[in-house]
């Protein structure tokens, strides 16, 4: 699996020098295997450097991978297991036993790597193991879990419980590639428990819970949409609009009492933007 | 000022201790290895304690802005046992690659049997293989003449004594390392090893060069802020700032940057303090709100 060029990406990179320490640790991995990847992997960050890649998006048949969200020994790092031939144990291993750096770096190399068991296995590790830079380098930034799907182990309830994670942790949609296609009534309901949750106790909600519940409603999500509409957050009213707009795109049934809320709202609303959306979703 | 706090056991200490100590201006730990107050049954309890070390420790260091490093060793009380000494050391090698691993130790000697010493020079010869310093534990009992056999010990395997910390010194020992070459290290208590007033006048007399103080906190009567308060007194004493500053921030910098993995640079700046972030599904805010 061939996602991108690593070595042409750290030769424009990187400088001269430093290049020359990746092909060196290459050639003695390539020797060495597993064993020598054990020893080479802490060092990635500190010999490679933790520069971002330049934002790319690169496509290879069912993946995608969005290269700017990834570092020089992150790249270092994915082709260093391809040479060591790293199956799912070794992957496995070396999370167990790696640092906190170490374990970004595994996760990372799963968007560019085919499905398997240790896939599946990491991403169970990740639904426990939320530190924050662990949880992004396994899901976010690539359509990993989206491609995951199906797989033994990673059944719908298992991308909703990743999914409603990334909604505790307050992750950005946008970063789960493809996840909005898997959209279901479930998820929605535990999206919008969790807000009500927040709301009791008076903390912020996942301003994508809009986003996401309007793809798949369930009881009470009309509700929650029309009254983010009237929310004091911009980015929640944002959200509530492009809801109902998806909502809309599907869904024609309540059309004539949604547009009623939409027109209502659309002259008082001062963003320029969400009465773009607005105006979208009374165009449906 | 800022703290490079070079042996403290933040295994056994609370939340509010990382909070207190970056208040007082700690930026970075070291948390050498060490005897978990009871021994460990097999191996695969140090294993998952290295690995606590690399990973909730230094996570839960981070949450708080301090940088965490570390030393790995099978300290001397579990070398005198024989259901896991020889498997840690067979363990050790792979941790002595980790980035943030910046030593070996503590190693030394404790009841100062045969077997201490056979695993003593082990780790000497891992510490020289590795290209990394050693952290010595010296025991408390029977001191001056441990910390002698442990010198000895050193020269017999021909490790440079310029990165060797002799540790839990006192009024005693001063006298033996602070001509040999190495670094003299003093663990500062509320009442026990090394006290501050005690310590201000060893300062007094000898000066600053390769001399380190800590708080070497545990879980037993201690206090991880002993050594901002040893400042204060340092301070009223008369000592210079700039003194200070070597005591407690280059010495220990230059010591522990021996191995060539202590990026100076990033020390410039606080650790991560996204407390956001959970490990393990663990966070140490409880559902608090992270800006509150």
């Amino acid at each position: 699996m061939n996602v991108f060029d690593v070595q042409a990406s750290l030769r424009a990179l990187l400088p001269a020098e430093r290049f020359l320490v990746f092909e060196e640790l290459r050639t003695q991995v390539a020797a060495g295997g597993v064993r020598a990847l054990q020893i080479a992997l802490p060092a990635l960050p500190r010999k490679i450097g933790r520069e971002q890649l330049p934002p790319e998006l690169a496509l290879e048949g069912d993946v995608s991978v969005d290269l700017g969200a990834w570092r020089a020994c992150d790249a270092a790092a994915l082709e260093l297991l391809h040479v060591a031939q790293a199956g799912d144990d070794a992957l496995r291993e070396l999370y167990a036993h790696g640092d906190i750096e170490e374990r970004a770096m595994v996760l990372r190399s799963l968007a560019c790597r085919p499905v398997s068991a240790g896939t599946v296995a990491l991403l169970a590790e990740v639904q426990r193991t939320n530190v924050q830079s662990h949880f992004e380098a396994a899901i976010c930034d690539s359509n990993l879990v989206a491609r995951s799907l199906g797989r033994a182990g990673f059944a719908q309830a298992d991308l909703d419980r990743l999914v409603l994670k990334a909604a505790f942790l307050g992750v950005e949609l946008v970063r789960l590639f493809d996840v909005q296609r898997h959209a279901n009534p479930e998820l929605s309901r535990m999206l919008q428990d969790l807000a009500t949750e927040r709301e009791a106790a008076g903390r912020a909600v996942w301003r994508d819970t809009a986003r996401l519940i309007a793809r798949a409603p369930t009881a009470g999500t009309l509700a929650r949409l029309v009254g983010g509409l009237e929310h004091g957050d911009d980015g929640t009213r944002l959200a509530a609009a492009e809801g109902l707009d998806a909502l809309l795109s599907r869904e024609r049934s309540q059309r004539t009492e949604l547009h009623h809320y939409l027109r209502e709202r659309l002259p008082r609303e001062p963003r320029a933007e969400i009465r773009a959306a607005l105006e979208r979703a009374l165009a449906r | 000022m800022r703290i490079f706090e070079p042996h403290i056991h933040m295994f056994s200490r609370v939340t509010d201790d990382y909070e207190r100590m970056a208040l007082a201006g700690v930026r970075a730990v070291l948390e050498p290895a060490f005897w978990l107050g009871q021994n460990r049954t097999n191996v695969g309890s140090f294993v998952d304690y290295f690995d606590t070390l690399i990973g909730w420790e230094r996570f839960r260091a981070q949450q708080f802005g301090i940088h965490h490093f570390c030393t790995m060793a099978l300290n001397p009380r579990e070398a005198n046992d024989d259901r896991v000494n020889q498997a840690v050391i067979e363990a050790l090698p792979r941790y002595l690659e980790k980035d943030g691993v910046l030593g070996v130790g503590e190693i030394g000697l404790d009841d100062q049997t045969k077997k201490e010493e056979h695993y003593f020079l082990a780790q000497l010869a891992l510490a020289k293989k590795h290209d990394l310093p050693v952290l010595v534990h010296t025991p408390h009992r029977d001191k001056k003449k441990g910390f002698q056999r442990c010198i000895d010990l050193v020269r017999d395997a021909a490790f440079p004594l310029q990165r060797v910390l002799l540790d839990h010194g006192n009024e005693e020992t001063i006298k033996i390392t602070r001509e040999l070459g190495c670094v003299s290290g003093f663990s500062i208590y509320p009442f026990t090893k090394m006290d501050t007033n005690r310590m201000v006048a060893i300062v007094k007399e000898y000066g600053v060069e390769r001399m380190i103080i800590n708080s070497a906190a545990d879980w037993g009567v201690s206090d991880p802020l002993m050594v901002p308060k040893t400042m204060v007194k340092l301070e009223q004493a008369g000592l210079r700032p700039a003194l200070i500053e070597q005591l407690v921030w280059g010495n220990p910098v230059a010591f522990f940057s021996q191995g060539g993995r202590l990026d100076v640079a990033r020390l410039e700046h606080p650790a991560n303090i996204d407390r956001r972030q959970t490990f393990e599904g663990n966070s140490v805010l409880r559902g608090q709100d992270p800006d509150a």
